[in-house]
């Protein structure tokens, strides 16, 4: 409750720093354009061979692709790609993450080692390493890479969450409820969480960039989500082809992901500020990776 | 010391058996099973049961994984099924490119990363602090893949100087050549991990920089240059061999993006293309080979930190 109460507070500060209004903006933006999109005057799949590979004009503002499709169109519901893995993804790490954080971090000993150490599998592999492999498991589609990218993002919450209850663990507030006889689930989930929600949040944020940039690497791949769903590493992996013909094929959708990874980092850094006085931010896949 | 090494392989030695069955197991994955890989998806009963036993799969789980673990120590992944040649040649060729990539990305990350870090720490909050920090998340933020896009753009579209798909040369036969096709992967990498290095430096020197013995080597009336040259920078640097050893271990198996971009022929396209055809051979010796190599570069990276910093016990 004292995160809803502040979050006004927490707004207006993000404010108050013009780059993460601009981020703030920007992403407001891009969230828009991706839940408006039907309502746009946009198809991303109309092709006019006639049209393909035609710079940007009046017509289409960012050009068109080798079959003539509006790059446009494309980057906007690529923005629902995008946005919809990242958050599928990060709903998948957290939700297993944390309460692998609470269980190890609350009863130490085993139980503490066990969880850790399948932590410890996640992170020997960098995490586009890891996603690949899950993806030539499960398939190439758009569910495999959202499991793929979430799991590997289940270190950084089972961390943060752990390290959270272990500085929690012995405060009074905790032993008293455990003096009055409340059941341990209780006191991990109603005593202990509730306050341990800010690093969390701010990994929930900062999470949102490293899951996009995974996902645009993936499709960059061509392991990622399948065409001809629009998403913004599969433009860049065919535009790429193009370079010589049609340069703002590869470059205007690049600039779009960019400006949403960058926008995303700089709020979960600047949160990080807030919340915690942080300057730094956990940014395991990132370390842990080089997508 | 030995004792030290010891403990830590004892440490990861879990982690490496857990890793080693969920790889192992990948091959469950392939449609039809195993068996559906060696025999074709469409095979008649007998096929498959003859199959079954020539390659030992009715065996119980456990004897196959043992097997498969034993021939995995002794490097023998089996045959790549596209490939036709055993997975651990087509490995071993590609590796001599992967290391001549994480080399010279290293290389340049450390000749960008270090003046930004040092610049920007000697003055925090100052105005080159905040643009050096930009830069920083700049590298950060900006993916790879479309920084790769725009070098190719720049320096072989444009420009002509530089090829735009790199091949693999090694340095002692042409060393221009090696150098030519290395230039752009390179400075992909090594400018987003600059990035990396920039930030844990910067912060390492700034903490640094308010020790005492540096206040004991000013007011002695050391030069600046001195201070920082020698004193600071000494201990600033310690915790720093342990981020670029993993960004060593990192560039082996994660430049798969930078070297699909420069179709750069490296251990990580090796992994997409066996991925891509399902030659589950591979794909388990290259994550086996590359998982082996980021483990022990980040032990190796532990007990060098420790033998370099007397302050760390071995216990």
């Amino acid at each position: 409750m004292k995160l809803l109460h502040s979050t006004r507070s927490v707004l207006q500060r993000l404010l108050r720093s013009p780059g993460s209004a601009l981020a703030l903006l920007f992403l407001l933006g891009i969230t828009l354009a991706a839940i408006l999109a039907d309502f746009l005057p946009l198809n991303p799949y109309a092709q006019k061979l006639v049209n393909a590979l035609n710079g940007p004009s009046a017509a289409n503002w960012f050009g068109t692709d080798e079959v003539g499709r509006d790059i446009l169109a494309r980057v906007v519901f690529g923005a629902r790609t995008s946005l919809l893995t990242a958050a599928g993804a990060v709903a998948i790490a957290a939700v297993i993450g944390v309460p692998i954080g609470l269980v190890a971090g609350f009863f130490g000993g085993w139980r503490d080692a066990t969880l850790m150490r399948f932590v410890d599998v996640l992170l020997a592999l960098p995490a586009i390493l890891f996603a690949m492999a899950m993806i030539a498991v499960l398939g190439r589609s758009q569910v495999a890479a959202l499991i793929a990218v979430g799991i590997t993002g289940i270190p950084s919450f089972a961390r943060i969450t752990r390290a959270q209850v272990l500085s929690l663990r012995r405060r009074d507030f905790v032993t008293a409820v455990e003096a009055f006889g409340g059941s341990s689930a209780y006191n991990m989930f109603r005593t202990i969480l509730p306050n341990s929600w800010s690093p969390i949040f701010v990994q929930i944020v900062v999470l949102c960039s490293v899951a996009i940039l995974l996902e645009a690497a993936l499709s960059f791949l061509g392991v990622g989500v399948a065409p001809p769903t629009p998403s913004w590493g599969e433009m860049l992996r065919t535009g790429k082809s193009y370079l010589h013909e049609a340069p703002y094929y590869a470059v205007l959708p690049g600039i779009v992901l960019t400006l949403t990874i960058l926008s995303f980092d700089t709020i979960g850094r600047a949160l990080a500020g807030i919340l915690e006085n942080r300057s730094e931010v956990v940014t395991p896949a990132k370390v842990g990776g080089t997508p | 010391m030995i004792g030290f090494v010891l403990r830590r392989f004892g440490q990861l030695l879990p982690v490496l058996l857990l890793a080693s069955i969920g790889i192992w197991a990948m091959i469950f994955a392939v449609p039809g099973g195993p068996i559906g890989m060696l025999v074709g998806e469409n095979a008649t009963p007998e096929a498959i049961a003859a199959a079954e036993k020539q390659f030992g799969l009715d065996r119980p789980a456990v004897v196959q994984y043992l097997d498969w673990l034993w021939n995995a120590l002794q490097g023998n992944f089996g045959m790549s099924i596209h490939g036709r040649e055993p997975v651990l040649h087509l490995i071993g060729q590609r590796l001599p490119a992967t290391l001549h990539l994480a080399v010279a990305a290293t290389i340049v990350s450390l000749l960008i990363g270090i003046p930004v870090a040092i610049l920007s720490a000697l003055k925090p909050g100052s105005w080159i602090d905040r643009v050096l920090s930009a830069w920083s998340a700049l590298a950060l933020g900006v993916p790879t893949f479309w920084l790769g896009i725009l070098l190719i753009l720049l320096f072989a579209v444009e420009l002509h100087w530089l090829p735009s798909a790199s091949g693999y040369v090694p340095i002692w036969e042409d060393p221009l050549a090696a150098l030519r096709n290395l230039a752009l992967p390179a400075l992909t990498l090594g400018v987003y991990v600059s990035g990396i290095l920039a930030r844990f430096l910067r912060a390492s020197l700034v903490g640094e920089l308010r020790a005492d013995y540096v206040r004991t080597a000013r007011s002695k009336g050391l030069p600046e240059r001195q201070v920082v040259g020698t004193h600071i920078m000494r201990n600033a640097l310690l915790p720093f061999v342990t981020i670029v050893g993993l960004m060593m271990a990192n560039f082996i198996g994660g430049a798969v993006v930078t070297e699909a971009v420069f179709t750069y022929p490296g251990l990580g396209r090796l992994l997409i293309q066996a991925i891509s055809t399902r030659d589950y051979p591979l794909i388990q010796g290259c994550i086996v080979v590359i998982l082996v190599l980021y483990i022990g570069i980040n032990m190796a990276v532990d007990v060098l930190y420790a033998y370099i910093d007397p302050r760390i016990e071995y216990s």
